[in-house]
């Protein structure tokens, strides 16, 4: 049965969009009745007010009946992103919108991420790459140096006026000298077509990408005014809630309704809502924590909360690759920082042994705390933080350990709750989980979860508590809304309707989470707000799982898949993130280029220097849910023939062919080892 | 002994020849013949030389080599220990807390602090059951619950789903962010303007994306934590004038002057930052003399306009359009989009230049997800509402007018905020001796510039002050009144700032709740202060 809110009609309104059409039906009667609804609602508002009617799309199934997708002028639907190339049986209900959550009802390609038990860490390798490859980069680079130079020199003496703002001027200093913004100038402009497209709509499986020109070798470009759907693996929306239609986006516009667009005020004075408190007990609940403090912004919860824990006298141990909100978080507290080589247990314990024996530089008095930071899943190397160690090496050092799940979070473990999750450990022994809202669960923000005592210290100590303005109503209940269905709801909802004052007493009894308690479990009941109906397959978990299981298969099966074509890729078998290594800086606009002219559009992040080192520049796959098997054929393909062109298949393992890796995928994934 | 010389003169024949290979080569190399020469003659004159030569070019190949990077192990600090004595210390050292637990007092603090139960506006309701008058949020223009934005964003919603899902270089650059920047561009009449995610984050980053190292930054020493943060990430060297006192920001600057002068030293970047309606007290700032300082003595103006944008002015365009000034002039100006917009999110406004800088060199810009489509077009649908409706502004400085009339005659309670901000602090008014400063040694000279602390910092007694002040907030709130005390991170700023009541003045309100908050908070304050003598 679908849930009493899918058929709900929604009241026109005026718009500057085109005119929405009704949520996704479930089935074919629940269809037909919408129909009839909606052609009674067009007779009793007359021919004036445009109708809410799904349109008949050519696929049996009327799951893609949103009027945005299939109406739009610039789909065509040859290359099966908006609609499925197969169209589904009569069985298969999908009650996603196609180009924003992929159908696929192979039950085969499904995997679940988890970590063997005993098992050690996976060692990532990272192959080197031929001599030549590395050669020919620097050189590269030399030449790539030489020429903005010269450019520079003869430049400076026949266009001054494109000099203007690095010289000094009128008794000015210039605000950006032209030694430091060489790079940016002479390199990074070359590839500006590769960043900041902008873009318009979901950024789901596919995205619309709003094109545009450069007519001034990319000093501005301008806008086309056309578009273009691309394959998206590229955003960070691992389990696929970027979601414009659905369960989670129907709460959303409910909760819209109820709470308005934003609170108004920091947390400690008058932007705290039931929303934020009722988000906090189930985000602790989620991540197996006591208590958790959400926070309006991924990169500040990081450069507000670390500055609460340390400060002068304290120490932080950093991985090198640590994302730069965690640097800038400690260089404001004012703490003192080491950094140990990337994910090098060894390099790690050798440091503890030293910092801890010497104390604090030149007073050798011992360090009042140490606070090693790392992050469970590394942006740029699809890396996995080898837990199990840091945790040996916690009991034996005494550190306090901050874990940043920016990326992990959702993406990572049988159900979802990261790292921890993954390594099968208990959360409870990590002092504090940090993590975003931005990516597994389509929202914004973060939050930062563990003992009560800490949080509560986070929340009167923290900046943002006192300075920062609160989380808006919408994004906490996206936030609640999808995570509650990657638990699933435990108990049914309450039958009767209470008034908002009761639920909101309801909402507060949540409170912590008991000691006792199973975790990774489902939701209470109690902890969503009692207005809000989800949908069966949500308030179950079934989809939330399937999501999961979904992101395990399709991250591992690029992984593998790039590794037996030739490629070299870094990081984990279960990232959702596979970096493939480019090395040229040349290859990088050439790979983005060709990617998104192919028939089937895709658009991929590439990423160089000072992100990476100045060698290893990589293009970066973000794997999601919503893609299907073929959307990561489709990728596989593309990858395949643009390798051979631009000679960037350099593993020397054993090679196999594109049409054996597709056909034999399940197997690749499900394999151990390979 | 013949034996031994037989086995090795395979070896000796072997090194001959790699000498005479060597030697070969070695001449092959163009120029080499001069260095030979140059080797032999200087060896011929002076063969200690040579020798002191050789030790030269050792250790320079011998500082190549070493890691800039290496550790502390060989520094002059290092003690050697064995492995057992670095067990035996590791065992030994017992860290802190990682944090300290909450006192008693801080736990009913923050137990205190009341829940909004729905939408929030001017009169919300709280978890505790009642409805109040709310001058605690941010809702200066009354956008809060607005019918129109909730249906734009609900439309957004949508269209675009919640969530960006990226940072702005990948993907996280969505047209509604373009057009926000573009609205509000056109609003304030600024070039260009870059979006944050975070209004507080927003200071933060921008001064660090510009001062660095060596540059120079003459601030008020009142600003606002977020400008705190970002003076100390940036490292720059930092001059402080007396807060809004423009006579003491002059003597600054030239005293800046002369020591450039003086000294000699390069040019570098300099900046005033400072805060176009404060965060701690209300106070506004004289834009136009700041702009003609700023052009005397060439520096660049940061202005953060965090309370003012929205709230002062004709229209709402803050202190540029107040003091008729364009806002060409303020190189950055950065504003809030979450307190007066009522959505989320900061900006920084300026010449395109400054702006595209910010775009590759703002760690809060490129390394955090762009802000929620829906939060953008509500802040644009917020812009166009102000634009149209320019009553919003006027009856929001009525509101104003309202409420300082029946406050500023309350005896027992100063107000530092300028007449027309539509924040205003409340300070316990201080009786008896203890307000008398006594002229100390240094009375009347200026403050150390290279100091945030004025020479004679004013004293306070603030958990006092702080305990009356939320006695009066208790009250009120019996009365239906919600306001809240300034928060502070009392240990964490360079200068504490003097406990304060804040009252956001909202223009949802009437005249009559307008005064009906203002007498009820007036009679707390009575209630309170008037008890203590």
């Amino acid at each position: 049965m679908p849930s009493p809110i899918a058929l709900n009609p929604i009241s026109p309104t005026k718009s500057m969009f085109k005119k929405r059409s009704s949520t996704p039906m479930a089935s074919a009667t629940s269809y037909l009745s919408a129909v009839s609804q909606a052609d009674a609602r067009a007779r009793a508002h007359g021919a004036a007010t445009p109708t809410a009617t799904p349109a008949l799309s050519l696929s049996s199934s009327v799951t893609s009946s949103s009027e945005d997708t299939v109406l739009d002028e610039y789909d065509n639907n040859s290359d099966g992103l908006t609609l499925p190339l197969v169209a589904p049986t009569s069985e298969q209900v999908f009650t996603t919108v196609h180009s924003e959550f992929g159908h696929c009802a192979n039950e085969s390609f499904r995997y679940t991420s988890s970590h063997r038990l005993g098992a050690p860490a996976q060692e990532t390798e990272e192959p080197e790459p031929p001599y030549y490859i590395v050669l020919t980069t620097y050189l590269s680079y030399i030449l790539l140096i030489c020429i903005g130079h010269v450019r520079d020199f003869v430049g400076k003496r026949f266009h001054p006026s494109f000099y203007y703002h690095l010289m000094p001027h009128d008794g000015y200093a210039p605000l950006n000298s032209d030694f430091d913004s060489f790079y940016t100038r002479r390199l990074k402009t070359r590839i500006d077509e590769c960043f900041s497209h902008p873009v318009t709509g979901v950024p789901g499986r596919t995205i619309m990408l709003l094109d545009r020109v450069s007519y001034d070798h990319n000093i501005t470009s301008h806008l086309t005014g056309t578009k273009t759907r691309a394959l998206n693996i590229s955003s960070y929306n691992y389990l696929g809630f970027a979601q414009a239609r659905g369960g989670c986006a129907d709460a959303v516009e409910e909760g819209l309704r109820r709470y308005g667009v934003a609170v108004g005020g920091t947390r400690l004075e008058g932007g705290t809502s039931e929303l934020h408190v009722a988000a906090e007990a189930l985000v602790a609940r989620f991540l197996g924590q006591e208590d958790s403090l959400i926070s309006s912004m991924g990169f500040a919860t990081n450069s507000t909360v670390i500055p609460a824990l340390v400060g002068k006298g304290c120490l932080v141990i950093s991985d090198e690759l640590n994302h730069a909100s965690i640097r800038f978080g400690v260089r404001l507290s004012g703490a003192s920082v080491r950094m140990f080589k990337h994910n090098d247990m060894e390099s790690l314990e050798n440091l503890l042994k030293e910092v801890i024996s010497q104390g604090q530089p030149k007073t050798h008095r011992p360090w009042k705390k140490i606070l090693i930071i790392v992050e469970g899943l590394y942006s740029m190397e699809g890396t996995l933080v080898n837990l199990p160690r840091v945790m040996e090496l916690k009991k034996k050092y005494k550190f306090y350990l901050f874990i940043d799940e920016a990326h992990s979070i959702g993406a990572i473990g049988p159900h979802g709750r990261g790292v921890a999750d993954y390594f099968g450990i208990n959360p409870r022994e990590i002092d504090l989980l940090m993590g975003t809202f931005t990516k597994s669960f389509g929202a914004a923000g973060g939050y930062v979860a563990g003992n009560k005592s800490v949080i509560d210290r986070i929340r009167l100590r923290g900046h943002s508590g006192t300075y920062a303005e609160s989380m808006g109503p919408p994004v906490i209940i996206q936030i609640v809304a999808s995570m509650a269905s990657i638990m699933g709801v435990a108990s049914p909802l309450p039958l009767a309707r209470h008034s908002s004052h009761t639920s909101a007493s309801s909402v507060s009894t949540v409170g912590l989470l008991e000691a006792t308690e199973h975790h990774p479990g489902p939701a209470p009941a109690s902890a969503l707000p009692s207005w809000m109906d989800l949908p069966i397959e949500l308030r179950d978990g079934s989809e939330g799982l399937t999501r999961l299981r979904r992101l395990a298969f399709n991250s591992r099966y690029l992984s593998r898949g790039l590794k037996k074509l030739g490629f070299i890729t870094y990081g984990h078998d279960d990232s959702p993130i596979v970096p493939l290594l480019l090395f040229h800086p040349g290859k990088m606009r050439m790979f983005h280029r060709m990617m998104k002219h192919r028939e089937t559009p895709i658009v991929v992040v590439v990423v160089a220097y000072p992100a990476t080192s100045l060698t290893t520049s990589r293009v970066r796959f973000c794997l999601s849910a919503a893609h299907t098997k073929d959307d990561v054929d489709i990728v596989l393909r593309a990858c395949d023939e643009i390798g051979d062109l631009l000679d960037i298949k350099n593993y020397s393992g054993e090679r196999w062919s594109i049409q054996r890796v597709i056909d034999s995928a399940v197997e690749l994934v499900n394999a151990e080892d390979i | 002994m013949d034996n031994s010389t037989r086995t090795l003169q395979p070896l000796f024949a072997f090194l001959a020849y790699s000498l005479n290979r060597v030697e070969t080569t070695f001449y092959k190399i163009p120029g080499s013949h001069v260095v030979a020469r140059y080797v032999k003659s200087s060896h011929q004159d002076d063969p200690g030389r040579t020798v002191l030569e050789i030790l030269l070019v050792i250790f320079a190949i011998r500082t190549l080599l070493q890691s800039r990077t290496r550790s502390d192990s060989g520094g002059k600090h290092f003690i050697k220990f064995s492995e057992k004595e670095i067990d035996e210390l590791v065992d030994e050292w017992t860290p802190e807390p990682l944090t300290q637990p909450l006192s008693a007092e801080e736990q009913t603090d923050l137990a205190s602090i009341p829940v909004i139960v729905g939408t929030n506006g001017p009169k919300p309701k709280l978890q505790s059951g009642k409805q109040v008058l709310n001058l605690a949020s941010y809702n200066f223009t009354g956008l809060a619950g607005n019918e129109v934005i909730k249906e734009r964003a609900i439309e957004t919603l949508r269209k675009y789903g919640l969530g960006s899902c990226g940072p702005p270089g990948f993907y996280g650059t969505i047209d509604v962010h373009m057009d926000l920047e573009r609205d509000i561009a056109d609003f304030l009449g600024a070039e260009s303007v870059i979006l944050y995610s975070q209004a507080f984050s927003t200071i933060t980053s921008v001064i660090p994306a510009f001062a660095k190292r060596g540059d120079i930054i003459v601030a008020d020493r009142g600003v606002n934590f977020a400008i705190q943060r970002g003076l100390y990430v940036s490292r720059s060297t930092i001059r402080w004038y007396d807060h809004n006192d423009l006579k003491s920001l002059e003597d600054v600057l030239e005293s800046v002057q002369r020591e450039t002068r003086k000294r000699k030293l390069p040019l570098t970047r300099r900046f005033i930052v400072t805060e176009g309606i404060f965060e701690k007290d209300g106070a506004m700032v004289d834009l136009p003399k700041i702009i003609e300082l700023k052009h005397k003595y060439k520096y660049r103006l940061m202005l953060d306009e965090s309370f003012s944008f929205g709230t002062v002015g004709r229209t709402g365009r803050g202190l540029t359009e107040l003091y008729n000034v364009p806002a060409t002039e303020v190189d950055m100006l950065m504003g809030s989009v979450a307190n007066t917009l009522n959505a989320s999110g900061g900006f920084c406004a300026g010449s395109s230049f400054i702006i595209n800088h910010q775009r590759v060199n703002g760690p809060a810009f490129i390394f955090s997800a762009t802000g929620p489509a829906l939060h953008a077009t509500s802040a644009s649908e917020g812009i166009s509402i102000l634009r149209n409706t320019p009553s919003i502004l006027t009856t929001l400085h009525e509101n104003v007018r309202t409420i300082r009339a029946i406050l500023d005659r309350v005896d027992c309670i100063t107000i530092p905020s300028h007449h027309a901000s539509p924040m205003i602090h409340i300070h316990v008014r201080v009786p008896g001796p203890s307000t008398l400063q006594l002229p100390g040694p240094g009375a009347g000279k200026p403050s150390n510039p290279a100091s945030v602390q004025p020479r004679e910092p004013p004293v306070f007694d603030i958990e006092g002050e702080e305990r009356l002040l939320q006695e009066i907030i208790d009250e009120a709130m019996a009365q239906g009144v919600w306001v809240t005390r300034a928060r502070r991170l009392r240990g964490q700023e360079f200068v504490d700032a003097r406990p304060s009541i804040r009252l956001s003045v909202s223009s949802a309100f009437t005249k009559k709740e307008c005064e009906k908050a203002a007498n009820v908070i007036k009679a707390a304050a009575i209630k309170v202060l008037g008890r203590r003598k």
